[in-house]
């Protein structure tokens, strides 16, 4: 009786196992159909919410008036052309004829000023790109007229957050339907946390669409999403590291593809708590050996950071003097001259008033290599006696906390370079009004020097300015700089087509196809 | 003379109580023990293989594994303890309370119980500790809010089977106090049977700590622990599987040996063995 009972348990758990086995395969041979294993990254489908637009243009859904090809440079997309007037204070931009929304409305100059608008009236990252005085549609045209002549306006156009969307199709519950744009692929499903699901827009104006469908499968764990693309769960595997080269080096079944990207990672250092104290700042930086984090914890997988636009785009870091280099005996001097001394022998400083200082470094889940430089930093540092507690969030909880306020250390990692240009880059994080410096950093010359880059049309002259912003920056130890990551793309040979574009706003394209 | 034949009649109870001993030393005399300091990280050494001067290997930033291991037991055996103790404190007393005052009292407390185990343990424990934040206090209190209920449950039965007996309407006529009737009344007569289901649940316990390290929801680096060792080894399984093979090798044998404990005691102290 009871073997018989036992035998019947195990029947069912070998079914089980076998459809849990049995069905991610079978879903990946499906035809036509490719699996992308994604990392998470967006609570909803609004474009104009942080940084969700992002998500709309990665899965080929969302399209913007310029765009940026695979050498970084700028390429008409829904605009044709365009040009400044004599003053620079307008912009005409000539939109493509022919071209329709997935839904099958014809793209016209007033359906962009529509959703220009949208975007303007509802994303509060907007203005720190530009802020136009009028957006008028012309027939074909479109018209942006700014105060001040703005030289940046086509690259900022090209920033996810300026998708082109249906704004007269909109739908009731946007967050989760998605918005509808004009790209190669449509949404269909999204499941926050889980997968989305893209299928072919029947009415693409470039050329023809050849997959049914796309299915993007949130696989937040790195391990993991390296064995789905082992077993063939999914085709393409972002957001992988040098560590997991060793999985699939030499194996003609996988392509392997690396760009030294524009991406920096660094730690903003929220200055209204006691890391508002300008030695105490000093001290951290000296404290961390980057360069050793990045060639040996990382294996390669970065350049050690010291300044915020990385050595891959040509804006001095070689020139850029870096007074708070890894000197781990000058961070303990500067400590001691500042009055940080360990009171009561536990082996970590008090604060000069004699206090007890605990830094909280907030860092997330999704990219393995934040917490290898966190935990990395929080050795080193107790070297010199800093004490740093790391906590460890979702990516969407931590934007809450960066919002908040409520952190004395956060981990960013960040494109430098969504407008071809570090303009925006800068603005968004070190300017003093600016909504997304939270960390309270404020030094009126790197204020006056932004202003003065926005409206400079001069190459030669804005990479100079953007050199003093960046000095001003490293000499002000703003922020902590780990270091400029090489992004990896792991795909299967069953998928051909897959490109990296350095501006990683851009991951799946019409040109993704399953091998012959 | 009598504990060494209690001794030699029970001999497995003698083995796993020594060996459990053991683990108690190493858990102690962990600063001796170990090789190195658990915390020092020497990033040159990153990823170290198995060796002569690190004979567990090293891990990401260079930390010696075999000293971490070491040092680990500590954290697991400590916070095991604790939670052991918490929730056996806590759940018997609400048992006995619940199983000899009766009526509304009775009702509120096992109701309590009977929602917190109408979930399933370990995704409630989560969710608590989700909620609290990660660290290994957090944790036990996690693990203790749904754990208590048993200790409750199985003391409650215990309380109402006796609470009939002559000697408790005796003591009660002879108007002793309500608290001293507990402690002196009640309560011997049922600790044996709750003292054998804690030392059970000590490897469970340890186990579900472990978990919640695991899943990031416990202890938080860099303190070394096993479950947090064991999530920290898997992005590097291909390449350093020592970074998981020890810790791994440390929680199967401890809990082995606390479960096997449990049981022996439960085979010693059974009144219905003799």
């Amino acid at each position: 009786m009871r073997s018989k009972l036992l035998k019947k348990v195990l029947g069912v758990l070998a079914a089980c196992a076998l459809t849990v086995v049995a069905a991610p395969a079978m879903t990946a041979m499906a035809e036509g159909t490719v699996t992308v294993g994604v990392t998470s990254f967006a609570d909803t489908l609004e474009p104009t919410e942080q940084y969700f637009s992002w998500v709309i243009t990665r899965y080929a859904v969302g399209e913007t008036l310029t765009k940026f090809n695979e050498d970084a440079e700028l390429q008409p997309c829904l605009a044709e052309s365009w040009e400044s007037s004599e003053d620079g204070l307008t912009w005409t931009f000539k939109i493509r004829e022919g071209v329709k929304f997935s839904n099958g409305d014809e793209l016209t100059a007033e359906a962009v000023k529509a959703s220009l608008d949208r975007t303007f009236a509802k994303s509060s990252r907007a203005p720190s790109f530009f802020v136009p005085t009028s957006i008028e549609a012309d027939g074909q045209n479109l018209i942006i007229s700014t105060e001040k002549a703005i030289a940046g306006v086509p690259g900022c156009l090209a920033d996810p957050l300026f998708l082109i969307m249906d704004v007269a199709a909109e739908s009731d519950n946007i967050e989760m339907d998605g918005p509808i744009c004009t790209g190669p692929y449509a949404f269909q499903e999204f499941v926050p946390d889980d997968h989305c699901i893209v299928v072919r827009n029947e009415n693409y104006w470039d050329g023809e669409v050849p997959l049914d469908s796309v299915n993007f499968k949130v696989i937040g764990d790195q391990t993991t999403r390296s064995m789905a693309l082992q077993t063939g769960e999914i085709d393409i595997a972002y957001n992988l590291k040098a560590e997991n080269l060793i999985e699939f080096e030499g194996n003609p079944n996988y392509d392997i593809q690396q760009l030294s990207s524009l991406r920096a990672t660094y730690a903003f250092m929220n200055q209204n708590g006691p890391l508002g104290d300008l030695a105490l700042r000093q001290a951290f930086i000296r404290g961390i050996d980057r360069e050793t984090y990045c060639s040996v914890l990382l294996e390669g997988g970065a350049i050690a950071g010291k300044a915020p636009i990385p050595p891959t785009l040509d804006y001095g870091f070689d020139e850029l003097v870096d007074e708070n280099a890894y000197d781990p005996e000058s961070a303990k001097a500067v400590l001691a001259e500042a009055g940080y001394a360990d009171i009561d022998g536990d082996g970590f400083v008090e604060t000069p008033e004699g206090e007890k200082l605990e830094l909280n470094f907030v860092i997330y889940t999704s990219r393995a290599e934040l917490g290898v430089y966190a935990q990395a930093a929080q050795a080193s540092l107790k070297e010199i006696g800093l004490n740093v507690a790391l906590s460890t969030v979702s990516y969407e909880t931590m934007l809450d906390v960066k919002e908040s306020g409520q952190y004395d250390l956060i981990i960013w990692n960040v494109q430098t370079a969504t407008t071809g240009d570090p303009e925006n880059y800068l603005r968004e994080n070190w300017y003093s009004t600016s909504v997304h410096n939270t960390a309270g950093y404020n030094n009126p010359e790197v204020d006056a020097l932004i202003d003065e880059l926005a409206t400079e049309f001069d190459t030669d002259a804005r990479r100079d300015l953007i050199i003093q912003i960046q000095q001003h920056i490293m000499d002000d130890a703003a922020t902590v700089f780990f270091g400029y990551e090489t992004t990896f793309l792991f795909s299967s040979a069953r998928v051909t087509g897959v490109t990296m574009f350095p501006m990683d706003y851009n991951w799946f394209t019409k040109d993704v196809k399953l091998a012959e | 003379m009598k504990s060494v034949k209690l001794f030699k009649e029970n001999k497995q109870f003698t083995i796993f109580l020594i060996l459990a001993l053991a683990v108690v030393g190493v858990a102690v005399f962990a600063p001796w023990i170990a090789p190195k300091d658990p915390l020092e990280a020497v990033m040159l050494d990153s990823l170290k293989a198995p060796c002569a001067q690190y004979p567990c290997g090293t891990d990401k930033l260079g930390r010696d594994v075999l000293s971490r291991v070491i040092f680990g037991t500590r954290t697991s055996l400590v916070m095991t303890l604790i939670l052991v103790a918490v929730i056996f404190v806590i759940g018997t007393t609400l048992g006995i309370i619940a199983g000899y005052f009766g009526g509304i009292v009775d009702a509120v407390i096992m109701r309590i119980a009977d929602m917190m185990i109408s979930f399933p343990g370990l995704v409630l424990a989560i969710a608590i500790a989700g909620m609290l934040g990660p660290n290994l206090t957090n944790a036990v209190i996690a693990i203790s809010a749904v754990s208590w209920t048993k200790y409750a449950r199985l003391s409650r039965s215990m309380v109402l089977k006796g609470k009939k007996a002559l000697y408790i309407e005796a003591a009660v006529v002879n108007g002793t106090k309500t608290l001293k009737i507990l402690v002196r009344h009640v309560l011997p007569n049922m600790v044996t049977q709750m003292v054998v289901t804690a030392a059970a649940d000590i490897g469970t316990m340890m186990l579900e700590l472990a978990s919640l390290s695991f899943l990031g929801f416990g202890a938080t680096a860099p303190t070394p622990e096993w479950g947090l060792m064991l999530n920290e080894g898997r992005t590097y399984m291909a390449k350093a599987p020592w970074l998981m093979i020890y810790p791994g090798i440390a929680i199967v044998i401890v809990v082995i040996v606390f479960n096997m404990l449990g049981d022996s005691i439960r085979d010693v102290l059974d009144p219905r063995q003799e």
